[in-house]
């Protein structure tokens, strides 16, 4: 019995060992959400003694309708929004649009089977088009484009205005401080530098 | 002496040289583009208080002149277009009212503005339709399509569909003015057309210096309901600047083609524009000079009322212009169907 009691003993005093060895499992980073999507313009301001964040008062409102949980699942501002019954009515739409130009295509006596080669390939060409503008959502330039040029605008003191995101992060993932600003900016290497 | 004939009840005239009327529509053109450019909130602020309700004035007097006294074969399409005029208006005008009056979601919102965009959609197609009909060597069945596929990608962002709205309307009036220059003065079409290649330029132009410029300063309410009307927060990466500029270079053509080029061109009634008889439905003898008299009447009275509406509340009567002024956008799509 005494040595039974002292095996349990043993095993169990292993088994926390061990277990005290394994290292704490690593939360998943929780997914950032994005809240906003406005403009950004930074300016450079040899008057004022202090950086200061200005926000607009709409942009405000949205960003606090969305922490009282009022702000949809994404309201993004500007653009072409994901919403499904608004999407599926669109490839509704888009699904008959091209029906019946495919069938006024193949009815038009007066033009040949070239004509409606190019015709047809067109309509996918523009089909493949609005998919594309559909999915990616973004039909210009991409964002990064117009912060290219900010660190000689900073050096020559002149503002730069460019597209952000505002998203809500843990803050856990900003390793103690309150906020940061990411601009999408590519490291440039000076003429003789490879 | 030229000799001037009457065709559809307008006077055409023949012109020796398009040289005059070409340099006075490129010196327009750019005179236009340099003032949008240069202050745009400042022109756009005088521009809509001198211009708006006259070119209201003149719009309605030039589709009198297109009424026909008797509709006969197009009876279903003016009933279309006035049907249609009326509905639209209304629940476009009824829609401000019943934000205030509801708290739906940004994304009801978005359902209920683009129905109404798929309605005016439904109602351009029918008119087309109908219009098709008439003219049986016309063939018009490309625009279902066309209408199928922008009712689409007006469900996918109803408020850029809006937004386009506004920024196309003001080129109708120069599709009104080619239609008008062939009939009234052919020689000119030409010159005119070649013209008009102009504009894209100039569009490019301005979007390309003001692309990057410092958005305006819209820190009080008219500044920024100008800024709003021309898509600042629907399309926030976009230069505010850029937007006022060529939203207010298209106004100012839209106004100088309204007021300037139509009248002038078409030498309406003699020039003496102001004088009821010179209407075709009311000099006829089966026509309708009272209603017409009244109607000019009453839309010189709401012209003075705007102004003095600008002169009291020039930011709230502009809501309520722009609001109302979705009618004169309308009623522009019927009577250039019937021109083409």
């Amino acid at each position: 019995m005494i040595k039974t009691l002292l095996v349990l003993f043993i095993l169990l005093t292993t088994i926390s060992t061990v277990n005290a060895d394994v290292p704490k499992p690593k939360t998943p980073d929780k997914a950032a959400k994005q809240v906003l999507r406005t403009g950004l313009e930074i300016v450079p301001d040899p008057k004022v003694y202090e950086a200061k964040l200005q926000i607009g008062q709409s942009d405000f409102n949205v960003l606090r309708a969305s922490l009282d949980g009022n702000g949809g699942n994404a309201p993004v501002v500007g653009g072409i929004m994901f919403s499904a019954p608004r999407t599926i009515v669109a490839g509704l739409l888009m699904f008959m649009a091209m029906s019946v130009a495919g069938v006024l295509i193949a009815r038009s006596s007066s033009v040949g089977r070239a004509q409606k080669t190019v015709g047809a390939v067109l309509l996918v060409a523009v089909l493949l088009g609005a998919a594309a503008i559909i999915t990616r959502g973004n039909a210009g330039p991409p964002p990064s484009w117009r912060w290219r040029n900010l660190p000689q605008a900073l050096a020559e003191g002149k503002p730069t205005l460019g597209g952000v995101e505002v998203e809500v992060v843990a803050d856990d993932q900003l390793n103690g401080r309150m906020m940061r600003l990411i601009i999408p900016l590519k490291k440039q290497n000076s003429p003789g530098e490879e | 002496m030229q000799d001037a004939t009457v065709i559809n009840g307008w006077p055409q005239r023949a012109t020796p040289t398009t040289m005059p009327f070409s340099a006075i529509v490129v010196l327009s053109v750019l005179a236009a583009a340099a003032f949008a450019g240069w202050l745009p909130l400042q022109v756009s602020i005088v521009t809509l208080f001198l211009f708006a309700g006259p070119h209201n004035w003149f719009e309605l007097r030039y589709f009198l002149m297109r009424l026909p006294v008797r509709f006969g074969r197009s009876r279903n399409f003016f009933l279309t277009a006035f049907a249609g005029l009326g509905v639209l208006t209304l629940t476009y005008v009824s829609l401000p009212f019943l934000y205030n009056a509801t708290l739906w979601s940004e994304e009801a919102w978005y359902v209920v503005v683009a129905s109404w965009n798929t309605a005016l959609m439904v109602w351009l197609a029918l008119l087309v339709w109908l219009r098709s009909r008439q003219k049986p060597r016309a063939n018009w069945k490309w625009t279902i399509p066309v209408a199928l596929a922008l009712c689409s990608l007006n469900w996918l962002g109803p408020d850029l569909f809006s937004l386009a709205i506004v920024y196309v309307h003001p080129l109708i009036a120069l599709w009104f003015l080619d239609r008008h220059i062939r009939r009234t003065r052919p020689a000119w079409s030409r010159a005119y057309r070649r013209c008009l290649w102009l504009v894209p330029l100039v569009l490019a132009v301005m979007i390309w210096q003001l692309s990057l410029a410092t958005p305006l300063a819209d820190n009080n309410g008219l500044f920024w309901r100008i800024t709003q009307h021309s898509g600042a927060e629907v399309l926030p990466q976009v230069s505010s600047h850029m937007l006022v500029s060529v939203h207010l270079f298209l106004e100012i053509l839209h106004y100088a083609v309204w007021i300037i080029a139509l009248p002038l061109i078409g030498r309406i009634g003699s020039a003496r524009f102001w004088e009821v008889r010179t209407v075709p439905i009311a000099r006829h003898p089966k026509g309708f000079p009272r209603i017409v008299a009244c109607a000019l009447a009453f839309a010189i009275m709401a012209v003075v009322g705007l102004w003095l509406g600008f002169s009291v509340d020039y930011a709230t009567t502009r809501d309520v212009y722009f609001t109302i002024a979705i009618a004169h956008v309308l009623a522009e799509a019927p009577f250039l169907l019937r021109m083409l």
